[in-house]
């Protein structure tokens, strides 16, 4: 079962994905991956990873842009790296 | 021309932002539709030099201001944040004795080999034409191997079809559009009594054309989607050959074959589910190699991107590359110390299958990817390291064209 400090990210990073590609947030389920809506496309996709830089100080670089393609990814991504 | 020094027609730009050197070609590429008055660009790191049309009209201190900031605004875009390409090198031929060091176009010229009709517009002649055909039916072979159907495509597409594939949005600058005169008696007698062309343009009424639902087509294997869009692909998987005109417009970039915006490109197209397709373009690429070495060409393969515009450039390189979704074929150009794409291993993704409703017996939408070759750059490369003297032609190619 997942931690609450981990139900609160995921729900952080559900919140900052709706956004970046504007769409409900009730439509980012936990483990929305790339593709599963339209809208996170390729353009989407990159918003995605510009706003996790830009929030969490994600690098972005071709590791992270192939890697972070689901929302459990992002998460344990962001674990990694200690953000919080 | 006016009274005006060569000076006038230069104007030399600090960017604001220092460009990468893996942006260098691109952003040269792409200033070349900053403005039509812009006949040549020169980049360097932190320096761009444009070179003006002395006949275009109006270049005063406004105008080349104007033009200034314009290019400011394409290098922030491009180079203010970008991501630095991870280049894969799947195979790697640069270093090869080579008999052949020259710009080999002044002799295609001399030799009635290639004949320009306009910019970016060539015939080719018979020696030519018989390498292209040599090399297209290479690459019919490899389609062979695979027991690819093969199929004709227009050279027309529907306007709309590419609006579904955001085409749009993505690749404008290159867009050549197609019309006809409306469907209106006086406005086709007038036409026919009064038509001329004035410095290479028609000289009629834009109200004289029918409004665009065609454009020349940019790609082969679009043809193939679209005649697949909005249903299931019954089989799970298909695998197709064509070859045909396509159509890419380069505005200065057009100089030589190195860039046509009439050329042609043979296609090995793959469309199924994600394994399918990759595992099928890793295979083609595999295939392929044997036949370049033989050839003894020089090249490499490595991982690219494709020329987005402005706007969507950065992100979309960026995704392209750190996908792989893009190998090219990279040929060496010795004159110039550099090379030339003549071929693409290409994977899409789901991007076509989602956005034309093609789908899996699953219900997923279907992959695509693609072998793309083309065959005037294909001949100009083999020329640029070989020269048109046959003797120094490899003896099987020789042989095979006579």
């Amino acid at each position: 079962m997942p931690s609450q400090t981990d139900q609160l990210l995921v729900g952080e990073i559900q919140a900052l994905l709706a956004e970046a590609i504007q769409v409900p947030v009730e439509t980012v389920t936990a483990d929305l991956t790339f593709g599963d809506l339209p809208q996170w496309d390729s353009l989407g996709h990159m918003e995605i990873l510009m706003r996790l830089e830009e929030k969490y100080g994600v690098e972005v670089n071709a590791e992270t842009i192939a890697r972070l393609v689901s929302i459990p990814e992002i998460l344990q991504f962001l674990k990694e790296n200690e953000h919080e | 021309m006016n009274n005006n020094s060569i000076a006038d027609y230069q104007v030399e730009i600090q960017p604001e932002v220092l460009i990468p050197d893996y942006l260098v070609g691109e952003i040269r590429s792409k200033l070349a539709y900053v403005d039509e008055s812009i006949t040549q660009a020169e980049v360097s790191p932190n320096r761009i030099v444009l070179h003006l049309d002395p006949f275009s009209q109006g270049i005063n201190v406004d105008r080349k201001a104007e033009i200034i900031h314009k290019t400011q605004q394409v290098v922030n875009s491009m180079a203010r944040g970008a991501f630095k390409p991870k280049i894969q090198v799947l195979e790697d031929h640069l270093d090869l004795r080579l008999p052949y060091q020259d710009d080999p176009m002044p002799e295609l010229a001399a030799l009635g080999e290639v004949s320009q009709e306009a910019e970016g517009i060539f015939t080719i002649g018979p020696l030519l034409s018989r390498l292209i055909d040599f090399f297209d039916r290479q690459f019919v072979d490899l389609a062979n191997s695979f027991n690819a159907e093969p199929r004709r495509f227009p050279t027309l597409i529907p306007a709309q079809f590419m609006e579904r594939v955001h085409y749009f949005r993505a690749f404008p600058h290159s867009l050549s559009f197609v019309t006809h005169l409306r469907e209106d008696l006086e406005v086709i007698d007038r036409f026919s009594e009064t038509a001329a062309c004035e410095q290479g343009s028609l000289n009629s009424p834009l109200e004289s054309f029918a409004r665009i639902k065609t454009l020349l087509s940019p790609a082969v294997c679009y043809h193939h989607y679209l005649a697949l869009a909005d249903k299931p692909l019954v089989e799970g998987k298909s695998i197709t050959t064509a070859v045909g005109s396509c159509f890419r417009y380069e505005a200065i970039n057009l100089t030589s074959l190195e860039r046509l915006w009439n050329f042609t490109m043979r296609e090995v197209i793959f469309v199924g589910s994600k394994e399918f397709v990759l595992e099928n373009r890793e295979m083609a690429r595999q295939r392929m190699e044997p036949f370049f070495k033989v050839l003894g060409l020089a090249y490499r393969v490595e991982s690219a991107n494709d020329p987005f515009f402005i706007g969507e450039f950065r992100k979309q390189a960026a995704f392209q590359s750190a996908f792989q979704l893009k190998f090219e074929i990279r040929a060496l150009l010795p004159y110039r110390n550099s090379t030339l794409a003549v071929g693409s291993y290409n994977y899409h993704q789901d991007f076509f299958g989602r956005n034309l409703n093609i789908t899996l017996p699953d219900g997923t939408p279907v992959h695509t990817g693609c072998a793309a070759f083309g065959l005037e750059r294909m001949a100009f490369a083999f020329v640029s390291q070989y020269g048109l003297d046959q003797k120094q032609w490899p003896a099987f190619i020789r042989d095979a064209i006579k």
